[in-house]
């Protein structure tokens, strides 16, 4: 349960909101490097953190992230032309770089053009490709912080996917999903025994056996580490770990030797984000059938409505509700595919739920500590300007893990190093 | 696979901002009835703290000795309680813990919940030594075992399990 003005200081995320404030303070992903795939190549509507923004590439391969409304008329330069480095407005063709800066007015005479443009910068934002993402940073410039080094995006290509999905709700409540590792024997119990990117683990059999798990949470540098334990072999439990590292990024426990896989759920505005979703494993090339599964939106990605990233299941369509399966046992709530399986719940809670009225248990602990964490963090840059934990890239070389351990230990000792990235050596999975 | 239209009842209408003014607006359960238990001295200072301000019910205790099939309490407020007359009517039990626990406190009252279905969680404080022995003691002994890094953070996390 969360008074209403706490849910509301986490889940509004706009320019001047503290909860925007922190998340101002990373640099976020911002598109797929797929939407910009070469030099002038058409711009990019984004909203991100409910600013709207138009991204493009230009002609040296620059990438720009910037106001999306000419400076002139208020024009979305979506309808513009990226050209001779730099986008220009379809209305009146003032042309703006990278930076946001103008740097032409063709109506203006000549002798006027360097002290009129001069004067004219549309807000913008660095964007800067990092594995198969583009990323940026929102916030003062002058406090921009080193470049993210998450391992799935800093992997050689071909040992990484990753896609991005809408989703129609608020950020919180689908990062909140992503850290309740309690609903994965109920809702995703389908999905370990039938997905290609999941099934086949030995830890699948713990999962589906023991549907009363015991939690142990603990705070680390950058977040949370949030552990499941479940019965395995007499004296041993099957330990599943999840790392959290603020503001929102996740990765779930691995299976067996399938590709590791999480998650970066970012405020498109309030009542919207999106989730890129990436997989990745640390020593080895990707298979083509991997690969395939992921594109045929397996494991934690979707299928799309052509031409989007809007999910084929959504709820114009009732998610493809299929209640034949529901009831045969394929899936457990009737909607294919662990990403929309997870979506079409969270999405059914309406755009902001009403933390007030939960009634939240035991096995919640993560999402009790991690709302905590989120908040002490906004007030301590609110009111301190204390940087939050996430920002030091020292935080971001996490990893999750899934081990069977001896009853008496835990699992910080039981795992060791292998809850830190540790590169060229595989992840810790069984 | 036959589809049926989408309707009115559909997703894409239920789950807009507007519906949810129609939402029944009565809580769907009954209030909790808690019991908070220091199980040493140091978790003993911050229930008495908590014990004064405003709660929804829960009781705030001290865990004093073990009996035979029982534990003696002694509630924040004063006087003394058995184990077993608190869990009559408690669906939900916290143990408070520093470094200083005993390994017993925490078997007696964990098993107690366990034999009785009361969800059980443990949250560790920090401040009072190294609590590698105090996680040990309560992992088997709680449902959810929270290792905290900062006191300050008790209130809301009882806060937020309603107590």
């Amino acid at each position: 349960m969360l008074k209403q003005e706490i849910n509301e200081l986490l889940t509004q995320t706009g320019p001047g909101t503290p909860m925007g404030a922190l998340f101002r303070q990373y640099w976020i992903p911002a598109l797929l490097a797929e939407e910009l795939p070469e030099d002038d190549c058409p711009p990019v509507r984004v909203k991100l953190l409910s600013e709207r923004l138009i991204a493009f590439r230009d002609s040296e391969g620059r990438y720009g992230l910037m106001d999306e409304f000419c400076a002139h008329r208020g024009v979305s330069l979506w309808f513009g032309r990226n050209e001779e480095s730099g986008l220009r407005c379809a209305y009146h063709g003032w042309k703006y770089d990278v930076t946001g800066q103008c740097v032409e007015i063709p109506s203006e005479p000549d002798e006027r053009q360097s002290s009129l443009c001069a004067k004219i910068k549309l807000t913008s934002y660095p964007l800067i490709k990092i594995g198969e993402v583009l990323w940026t940073y929102m916030g003062d410039p002058k406090d921009t912080p080193d470049l993210p080094q998450w391992e799935f995006a800093q992997v050689p290509r071909e040992q990484s996917y990753t896609s991005k999905r809408w989703q129609e709700c608020n950020w919180l409540q689908a990062l909140e999903g992503g850290i309740d590792s309690s609903h994965v024997s109920w809702l995703h119990s389908g999905g370990l025994k039938n997905d290609p990117l999941f099934k086949g683990a030995r830890g699948n059999n713990y999962n589906l056996a023991d549907r009363k798990p015991f939690f142990e949470v603990v705070e680390s540098d950058g977040g949370l580490f949030i552990g499941v334990r479940r019965n395995a072999e007499e004296g041993h439990y099957y330990w599943r770990i999840t790392p959290w590292v603020m503001p929102s990024f996740t990765m779930i426990p691995p299976r067996g030797d399938h590709p590791i896989h999480g998650h970066f759920w970012i405020p498109i505005d309030d009542e919207n984000c999106w989730v890129f979703s990436y997989d990745y494993h640390p020593v080895r090339p990707l298979t083509e059938q991997e690969r395939q599964a992921m594109e045929d939106g397996h494991g934690v990605h979707n299928e799309y409505v052509p031409g989007t990233y809007r999910p084929l299941q959504n709820k114009d369509n009732d998610y493809l509700m299929d209640r034949e399966a529901q009831k045969r046992g394929d899936t457990y709530s009737g909607v294919r595919g662990i990403s929309m399986q997870d979506a079409s719940l969270q999405e059914s809670m309406g755009p902001i739920v009403d933390r007030t009225k939960e009634r939240l248990v035991s096995t919640d602990g993560g999402i009790i500590m991690a709302r905590r964490k989120l908040w002490r963090a906004v007030e301590a840059l609110r009111d301190e300007g204390v940087p939050p934990p996430g920002v030091d890239v020292a935080h971001q070389r996490v990893r999750s893990a899934a081990v069977v351990l001896p009853s008496d230990q835990s699992f910080v000792e039981g795992c060791g190093d292998a809850l830190r990235v540790r590169p060229g050596e595989k992840h810790a999975s069984v | 696979m036959q589809r049926q239209p989408t309707l009115l009842s559909s997703c894409s209408r239920a789950a807009t901002a507007a519906e949810t003014r129609y939402r029944i607006d009565a809580p769907g359960f009954t209030r909790r009835s808690s019991r908070v238990i220091a199980l040493d001295p140091h978790a003993a200072e911050i229930v008495r703290r908590l014990e004064g301000q405003r709660w929804s019910g829960g009781h705030f205790l001290v865990f004093e000795s073990a009996l035979p099939g029982d534990a003696l309490l002694r509630p924040a407020a004063g006087g003394t309680a058995l184990l077993s007359a608190e869990l009559q009517g408690a669906d939900a039990v916290v143990m408070l813990a520093s470094a200083r626990a005993s390994a017993e406190a925490a078997s007696v009252i964990g098993e107690a919940c366990a034999a009785r279905s009361i969800m059980s969680a443990g949250l560790v404080v920090p401040g009072a030594g190294p609590v590698g022995e105090v996680v040990s003691a309560l992992r088997p002994n709680a449902m959810v075992l929270v290792v905290l890094q900062d006191a300050g953070d008790i209130p809301e996390v009882l806060s937020a399990l309603r107590v």
